[in-house]
């Protein structure tokens, strides 16, 4: 009796195997089930840049909380940006001004509903006016000193302090809520827009089912999951993969890789925001209008822009974009690093201390280490401080910082939004301060002749510009890639895509 | 025949040492070549970790860039990957070397006072290093590091709080053994005093293990660091670090491998070569000095 030790071998080889193959197939199971939905016809996955951190619309975080690109999906507003930013109707199917603009009146669409079944009134736009008002939302400063009244079940009046020409603009981020909210109504929130809440977990993904009680018709598309990943290498694998359909926000060096995916495919569309680094004029060292342009003038911005946003970014000339009403090109700054010294000696610029320059999320990093690296060469000290998204709104708003990054949008693409929200010297947002600024900035909020508008805002963007508030070195693309099956979506140049008109193709 | 007899023994010794040698003497030899590169390296090298020469991003290795020759290639910023892994390695060495001789004398002093101390003393400090055991050591030097401001003595400190205590815990063992032995009883007898009983009649046969101990810890260290790096709480931006330029690379390891690769193969190369040291360190003064001793 010899046992074959290979023969004695082979069993146990086997079993080792199919354990191993087993555990692989098992492994594979949970990743592909971990990847949603996708492969189902009539339902899509999404992953956008910003993480969906809360459902409330008029919550204190800011537009890249993604509490507005949700927000579009699951309730109403008054008026609403088309892809192109033009204001367009939405619950509101007619809104007219009185004679010098400051009482707006808003005819809602009739037989509007919640997605619970119950009538959406003039009330429940009353009511959410008033908690946004109340609340400590960013965009609250849009409405300051505003009044709303319901005077019958359709129409609701809202009357600014002053005359405002741009409030049909800035209700695009004003979302109507249901007049009576309770504690747990963000778990599962009721809305009017194209989609509903199935279910929702903070900072991971939410899950959206079409509401077949939309004014606009129930969207083809039946579930829609918004999916955040937060490692850029991980939504470019799970689109790739089939696990996400869409993606947006996509960087320059993988756009490349991608587009010669031929299962893809890919649009750039210029949005509203710029890149923006304020200047913090409250402190000594950045108090002079010459300083600031002096450090403008040491970043060779052409050439970080050429190398590492060669599609998707343009070298700015306007404190807003050209896609925004208000924009007004200004005369660009010159790279000259030899003056951009000699001028910050001649000021007194203490070379010795460092500037705070604050930041949020890695995908700004290159870019900012970039800057600081230009700023070096000159002998320019930098302390570049990467911040969570929380601490960085906590300082931007408390400004603790020297030099703030930023890629600013402007909500409702009307300058009031951003120029008439952040640079008069009530809003100290930016430490600077200049009563000829506040003048230009309250004459164009003020008449509702477009021309003479446009010229305040011009005139304002001058100020801002030759001050060198800030620097403005970048209008932004958004670069939308995705799944050939996916068609009909808009995309939006906030970033905020919009899925009710979208389309699954079978295969 | 007593010459025959070395003579054999000394061809056993031949034949046994040449690979042992070897063993020996690889890692050492790689190990050496890292310090060197990390002492000397910087001073040859020319190299600005914030300046950014974005016109020459992305080279792949061996282009000539605007800096010479970029032989690892350039990284996303196109900073010379090479100058960052030379720069990387000084980074990783300093901080290993200070975190774990620190760890090796609290954890030598504290598990030798514990050890000849006895009583109740012995177990607290014992129930402290047990406690500190329990938990993973980069999970908490992870939540030590986010506590205090980015920097290397942060960087130090949350490694070394947990790497301490395996040298405590070998030291009081030792201690434990040694402090029974006829001369410490002598010298006990004799009415000298317990701190010179310690260093003369204790440490001296703690310090082998230590040593052994601490080659493996190093490579740990090294590794934990480099952990730390990658995910953006250990060193700042400002200083190279082979974890950082390993995150750096991850997002092109599609489009530009090297970015990755080159820093990960020093680490993985450095932390196997200190581990190999390591083993040769504890076959030789470990069981060499035991059977010396006994």
């Amino acid at each position: 009796m010899h046992a074959n030790p290979k023969a004695l071998m082979r069993p146990a080889l086997t079993a080792a195997l199919a354990a191993v193959l087993a555990l692989s197939a098992l492994a594979a199971c949970s990743t592909t089930s971990g990847g949603g939905d996708s492969a189902k016809p009539d339902s899509i996955v999404v992953s956008g840049t910003y993480p969906v951190d809360s459902l409330d619309p008029h919550s204190a975080a800011g537009g890249s909380a993604g509490k507005e690109f949700t927000g579009q999906s699951i309730y109403g507003r008054l008026t609403r940006p088309d892809a192109k930013g033009k204001i367009v109707a939405d619950l509101a199917t007619k809104w007219t001004p009185d004679a010098t603009a400051t009482a707006w009146t808003f005819n809602l669409r009739s037989g509007l509903q919640f997605s619970d079944g119950t009538p959406l009134t003039s009330e429940d736009v009353v009511a959410s006016f008033q908690r946004l008002l109340a609340g400590d939302s960013p965009n609250k400063s849009n409405f300051t000193g505003a009044k709303i009244a319901a005077p019958d079940k359709d129409t609701v009046v809202i009357t600014a302090a002053k005359p405002d020409a741009a409030l049909p603009s800035k209700l695009a981020i004003f979302f109507v809520l249901p007049k009576t909210i309770g504690a747990d109504f963000f778990k599962k929130p009721v809305g009017s827009g194209p989609y509903v809440v199935k279910s929702f977990t903070p900072g991971e993904r939410l899950v959206l089912t079409a509401n077949d009680k939309y004014w606009g018709g129930k969207p083809k598309i039946e579930t829609v999951t918004v999916r955040t990943i937060p490692d850029l290498s991980a939504r470019l694998t799970a689109l790739r993969t089939g696990e996400v359909d869409l993606i947006w926000g996509v960087p320059d060096d993988q756009l490349k890789t991608l587009k010669a995916d031929a299962g893809l495919k890919h649009e750039s569309v210029p949005s509203h925001q710029v890149f923006t680094m304020w200047f913090n004029s409250s402190i000594p060292a950045l108090a002079s209008p010459a300083v600031r342009n002096a450090l403008w003038k040491a970043v060779d911005f052409k050439t970080i822009i050429a190398s590492l946003y060669p599609e998707t970014g343009a070298l700015a000339v306007a404190p807003v974009a050209p896609t925004v009403f208000g924009y007004s090109p200004q005369q660009p700054k010159t790279y000259d690093p030899a003056a951009a010294k000699a001028e910050l000696s001649a000021a007194g610029f203490d070379f010795g201390k460092p500037l705070r320059l604050q930041f949020a999320n890695a995908e700004f990093r290159a870019f900012n280490q970039a800057v600081v690296s230009d700023l070096a060469k000159i002998g320019v000290k930098v302390d570049l401080q990467e911040k969570e998204q929380a601490v960085f709104i906590k300082d931007l708003l408390a400004m603790d910082w020297d030099v703030n990054f930023q890629q600013l949008g402007t909500a409702g693409f009307d300058a009031s939004a951003n120029l008439g929200r952040l640079y008069p010297c009530a809003a100290k947002r930016t430490g600077y301060c200049n009563a000829e600024l506040d003048k230009q900035l309250a004459a164009a909020g003020t008449t509702t002749d477009e021309n003479a508008r446009a010229a305040d805002y011009a005139a304002a963007s001058k100020i801002i510009w030759d001050d060198a508030v800030g620097m403005y070195p970048m209008t932004v693309q958004i670069a939308y890639v995705w799944n050939k099956r996916l068609d009909g979506f808009t995309r939006d140049a906030s970033g905020y895509p919009d899925f009710s008109a979208a389309t699954v193709s079978a295969k | 025949m007593s010459g025959a007899m070395s003579e054999a023994i000394g061809l056993v010794r031949l034949r046994r040492g040449r690979p042992r040698r070897t063993a020996l003497w690889i890692p050492l030899g790689i190990v050496s070549g890292y310090v060197l590169v990390a002492v000397l390296g910087p001073l040859l090298l020319g190299y600005d970790h914030v300046a950014t020469p974005v016109g020459d991003r992305l080279r792949a290795p061996g282009s000539a860039t605007a800096n010479g020759t970029a032989w690892l290639g350039t990284d996303g910023l196109g900073r010379d990957v090479a100058a960052q892994i030379v720069y990387g390695a000084r980074t990783s060495l300093l901080i290993a070397t200070v975190a774990v001789t620190l760890s090796a004398l609290v954890g030598m002093t504290v598990g030798a006072l514990a050890g000849l101390a006895g009583g109740w003393s012995d177990v607290v400090m014992s129930r402290v290093i047990d406690v500190l055991l329990t938990f993973p050591g980069v999970l908490l030097a992870i939540v030590v590091a986010g506590l205090f401001a980015r920097g290397l003595p942060t960087v130090v400190l949350s490694l070394s709080i947990t790497a301490w205590t395996p040298f405590a815990r070998v030291a009081r063992n030792v201690t434990l053994s040694i402090k029974e032995r006829e001369w410490v009883s002598a010298a006990r007898l004799m009415g000298v005093p317990r701190l010179v009983i310690l260093v003369r009649h204790v440490l001296p046969f703690v310090l082998p293990p230590i040593v052994v101990m601490a080659t493996l810890e190093f490579a740990l260290v090294v590794l934990a660091e480099a952990g730390l790096s990658f995910l953006g709480i250990g060193l700042p931006p400002s200083t190279p670090s082979w974890g950082q330029t390993v995150a750096n690379g991850k997002e092109y390891l599609a489009t530009a491998w090297w970015i990755s690769a080159f820093p990960g193969f020093a680490l993985f190369l450095l932390v196997v070569s200190v581990g190999l040291l390591g083993d040769q360190l504890s076959a030789r003064l470990g069981r060499n000095s035991r059977s010396r001793t006994s």
